[in-house]
């Protein structure tokens, strides 16, 4: 194929050569070249992203306005009424502070904690890239495997923290049981599994960082903490928030970690948006009342990636 | 022993005494659950109740014997491999051909695509899964490889096509002129000139799709409903199902179903965090 | 040498003819069953039918009960589903029906029909139509361990009324014995106790009005007591440590390891404790006792009415005919009377009750032929989306975080919405 295209256009190719040619018929050769690449290699990408990307999220918005089992076609038009029903459900209640929740940790704990590890990290000694790698593999597991191995660490009766509990002579508990402790079991997890992530951002930044502007402020009588402060920080604002913007944007998704650990349960106690979408959408097949929960979570996600990117990152 | 490492300053240092505390507690915490899991599929289920954390006292290798040698787990890695296989395979063609265009070819509406493409950086897959579900089902591809690779390839593309272009447009313009001088196509160019110079973007973009495809789960769970086409993930949910109780076997299956990640990790780890994160900082 | 390629020709055309029948046919049967030696029953089973019927090869898959139910819905939309599947009967049956996704298999049952209880084949009737073919009848009750029992001081024989059962737990609490386990985090294990309440508080009446939407309809006061006197029996702290994240094999094996004094229990647990105990022996046959579910003064309900499951197997939409033939096969007299002897099941097949071998089975199987109500699982009979509420509103009952009043209600407004 692309020696036939070849033949085609070595006239154009010689006709930049030799001004006497014919221009016109030259140009149709050359832009013939052209669009037979972007005819040949676009619409792959293109078919593929609009057939399952953008058609089902347009989907979606029409789908939530029917009550519908999945089966034939939609059209028991319900208007509002999947909507209504999601904001009246307390169990979607729950899982919209839970997800505030997850955000709340990784920004108040999980970057910080990254933070801190990579100004340590990022200098080079003995041991250093092992804990990098160490710290970073969690990331690299599948959630699902992550979280099975949390509900292992969990389980009341043969885990490591009951282990550590009956070590000291006490009763263990069963933290994913108890709908007062059981998202408390999963924010731990998260932080286990993605501080590594956000502290490899970090050290990626600071190791682009000029070396020569820490020694001039050190040189100028700058302590060390002032260097940081008033030196490394700022540096590193882009890098917090991209960070951040992952974090809030992974938050929002979170889905794979819940269900090994608890399904959402007890009681909803640990449902997230998505958790919930797919436990009164997908398993009960309500497609309307599912695809209303998948605007409201796509809606925020969309409202908040434009805003962040306006207000925040307009610098960048 | 690293005295001049870990700070500039010398000798006994409080700062660098927090410092190696902190360190050591973070390894605690990151790596007993995982040092746990390897060491509780070797010990057996009454051992795991008294000695959680330890050694195991009688080393059980029947654990791990009897799942490598039954057909259910090889069948779930084979399952994986091809489905992320061929997700990396068809998003490394589709989105290096569309990245092309977007980085050297200039034509009307070009910002457009290359805009309405993006987008996709901003649909989570999880949002449109129920109606993701009815075209798949419609399409005749539920319980197929496909209908989890397509999917999955989609929502890959919008990142993918940006790290692309991002290289892409980093080689000269001068290369492109001249291989058009000499004859060559653009299909030529892209294929014997772009492709060549691009191996490692490629690999980069290939590893994240990788890791994110061997990982999924959410895709996987609602597209298939055989377990003769399970990647692992469902399939290590489907087996803590089955022996919810019998934790050792559990941990078993979980260490065996990890081994491949934590190899790939440690085989190619540069190139795994490099592309993760400039993955993400990228796109 | 003539000899030789005869031979040759001879062996290569038995090897076409096979890999013709073997292409022939494969009826993809779907089963929930965790019991490993009923599973070996069943196999044996296929495997006869396959030596009588060239050319069929019956394909088993398994899948556990809670995945199964949530893959449901989006398995039978594919077009590779399987031929048999498992299924409770009830509301969610009809909304498969409706969904177009059965076979409706009447006329290639009707010999069969007559010869099972009336009852289970009426479960799997749905306008009419038979759809599915049912094997196993079942009764929810306690069952219990004698041993820890007599530790409390408790005779479980005695136990009749909602206010004994209190005061047994009480009892055994005292005693140090852990009363019930049960598997919170399936959740439906625990609706048992709130549908039970229900049969017993408002009877058959009290369930059709509510279907109807009279007297409150699920909002009403039989429900609303139902989740109360629930609520009572959990304030006791009833269950083991964690129950609310414990899943229902997890609990039936810990009472195997005799490490609860009861379970509420579907019958046919009596067989699956001994298969998920640690040791595989489970509580032995002398020291495993059943008590009914205990009555509630004042209650419409009859003490003989029963709470339980009708399971059988539907026939999946372009299911080959081989599947109909399968099941006929094994809801027949002789694998009927070869599962009740090894306990499994409650035979549906009319007779076949005489060949189960345990004391324990026989009662399950006189129990339910005296009742006059035998109410199936809320959770399937309410349909999909309604009994999924059911089960949820339970759970939240037990865990306290909803009043019974709030779970009543939530029930209503799922059934009203019709969904």
């Amino acid at each position: 194929m692309s020696f036939q295209m070849t033949r085609g256009r070595r006239p154009a190719a010689l006709a930049a050569r030799r001004p006497s040619a014919a221009t016109p018929a030259s140009a149709g050769a050359f832009d013939a070249g052209k669009w037979t690449a972007i005819l040949l290699f676009l619409p792959p990408a293109l078919l593929l992203f609009s057939l399952f990307v953008v058609v089902p999220v347009g989907e979606a918005a029409w789908y939530s306005v029917f009550n519908w089992n999945g089966f034939g076609h939609p059209t028991n038009w319900v208007g509002f009424d999947n909507f209504r029903a999601v904001f009246a459900n307390r169990a979607f209640g729950i899982a919209v502070r839970n997800n505030l929740l997850i955000i709340a940790v990784s920004l108040l704990v999980q970057l910080p904690l990254a933070l801190s590890l990579a100004l340590i990290l990022a200098d080079r000694f003995r041991g250093a890239v092992a804990l990098r790698m160490l710290f970073f593999m969690p990331y690299v597991l599948a959630e699902v495997a992550a979280g099975l191995i949390f509900s292992f660490v969990y389980d009341g009766d043969y885990g490591l923290l009951a282990g550590i509990f009956r070590a000291v002579g006490a009763e263990p508990p069963y933290l994913l049981a108890s709908a007062q402790t059981s998202m408390l079991a999963i924010l731990i997890v998260i932080v286990w599994k993605y501080f590594g992530f956000h502290m490899m951002l970090f050290i990626a930044a600071l190791q682009g960082i000029d070396p020569s502007l820490k020694e001039a402020a050190r040189i100028d009588g700058a302590s060390r903490w002032q260097v940081l402060r008033y030196v490394v920080i700022p540096l590193l604002y882009p890098t917090i928030r991209l960070s951040v913007f992952f974090a809030v944007l992974g938050s929002l998704q979170l889905f794979d970690l819940v269900m090994p650990l608890t399904r959402g349960g007890p009681a909803d106690s640990s449902q997230t948006m998505v958790s919930f979408l797919y436990t009164f959408g997908v398993m009960r097949m309500r497609v309307g009342f599912g695809s209303a929960v998948g605007v409201i979570v796509f809606v925020i996600c969309v409202a908040f990636a434009f805003s962040y990117q306006r207000w925040v990152m307009r610098d960048e | 022993m690293s005295d001049d490492a870990l700070s500039e300053s010398t000798g006994f240092d409080g700062t660098r005494l927090f410092k190696v505390l902190f360190l050591a507690a973070v390894a605690v915490f990151v790596a007993t659950p995982l040092v746990a899991t390897v060491l509780g599929g070797f010990k057996s289920l009454g051992e795991l109740r008294t000695n959680p954390f330890g050694l195991p006292q009688h080393w059980v290798f029947e654990n791990y014997s009897g799942i490598l040698t039954t057909a259910r787990y090889w069948v779930l890695m084979r399952n994986s491999l091809i489905i992320s296989g061929l997700t990396v395979l068809l998003t490394l063609i589709t989105a290096s051909m569309a990245a092309f265009v977007f980085s050297h070819i200039r034509f009307f509406g070009r910002a457009l695509l290359l805009n309405y493409m993006t987008m996709g950086l901003l649909f989570p897959a999880a949002t449109a899964i129920l109606p993701l579900f009815i075209k798949v089902r419609d399409l005749g591809l539920l319980d197929s490889y496909f209908g989890v690779v397509l999917p999955q390839v989609a929502f890959g593309l919008a990142m993918s096509i940006l790290l692309l272009r991002r290289f892409f447009k980093d080689l000269p313009d001068e290369l492109l002129d001249a291989a058009l001088v000499d004859g060559c196509s653009y299909v030529g160019f892209f294929r014997f000139v772009i492709l060549p110079l691009s191996r490692p973007i490629l690999a980069t973009v290939g590893t994240i799709i990788f890791v994110h495809s061997w990982n999924a789960y959410l895709v996987p769970l609602v597209m298939l409903n055989t377990d003769r086409l399970y990647p692992w993930p469902l399939g290590i949910m489907v087996y803590q199902g089955e022996y919810s109780a019998d934790w050792h076997l559990v941990l078993a299956f979980i260490t065996l179903t990890i081994l491949p990640t934590i190899i790939l990790f440690f085989v190619a780890q540069k190139h795994i965090i490099a592309g993760l994160t400039s993955g993400a900082v990228k796109g | 040498m003539s000899m030789i390629w005869r031979a040759v020709a001879a062996s290569a055309c038995l090897a076409l003819s096979a890999s013709l029948a073997a292409a022939e046919t494969t009826v993809k049967w779907l089963h929930i069953e965790i019991n490993p030696n009923q599973v070996k029953l069943w196999e044996e089973v296929a495997r006869d039918f396959e030596a009588k019927n060239p050319g069929v090869k019956i394909e088993m898959s398994f899948l556990e009960n809670e995945a199964y139910k949530a893959k449901a819905p989006t398995l039978l939309q594919s077009k590779d589903r399987p031929h048999i599947i498992y299924s409770w009967a009830g509301g969610v049956l009809k909304s498969q029906v409706e969904a177009g996704v059965l076979e409706d298999i009447t006329k290639d049952v009707a010999d069969l029909t007559p010869k099972l209880s009336p009852a289970a084949v009426a479960a799997f009737t749905v306008n009419g139509k038979v759809y599915g073919v049912p094997y196993n009848m079942s009764q929810v009750g306690f069952m219990y361990n004698k041993e820890l029992f007599a530790k409390a001081g408790v005779d479980g024989s005695k136990i009749a009324t909602w206010d004994d059962l209190l005061a047994a737990v009480k009892q055994l609490k005292a005693a140090n014995v852990t009363p019930i386990v049960v598997g919170g985090a399936d959740k439906w294990p625990l609706h048992f106790y709130w549908t039970y309440l229900a049969v017993r508080i408002g009877g058959k009446a009290g369930f059709q009005a509510a279907l109807k939407g009279e007297n409150g309809g699920f909002e009403g006061e039989t429900f609303v007591k139902s989740g109360e006197l629930f609520k009572q029996l959990v304030d006791l702290q009833p269950f083991q440590n964690g129950f609310l994240g414990a899943k229902n094999p997890q609990a039936v094996g810990m009472f195997g390891d005799g490490k609860a004094a009861m379970m509420l229990a579907i019958s046919s647990f009596y067989h699956t404790q001994k298969a998920l105990a640690a040791d595989k022996i489970g509580v032995p046959d002398d020291k495993i006792g059943w008590f009914n579910f205990p009555t509630v003064p004042g209650g419409k309900g009859e003490a003989s009415d029963t709470l339980g499951g009708i399971n059988g197997w539907l026939v999946t939409k372009d299911a080959p005919k081989e599947a109909v033939a399968f099941l006929k096969a094994f809801v027949s007299e002789d694998v009927q009377k070869k599962l009740a002897a090894g306990n499994y099941i409650v035979p549906t097949y009319l007779g076949a009750d005489t060949a189960l071998g345990s004391a324990f089975m026989r009662n399950i199987a006189k129990n339910l032929a005296a009742s006059k109500y035998h109410q199936n699982f809320y959770d399937q009979d309410l349909g999909p989306s309604v009994g999924r509420v059911v089960n949820d509103v339970t759970a939240e009952i037990a865990g306290g975080t909803m009043t019974p009043k709030v779970a009543a209600k939530a029930i209503q407004d799922a059934y009203a919405q019709g969904n």
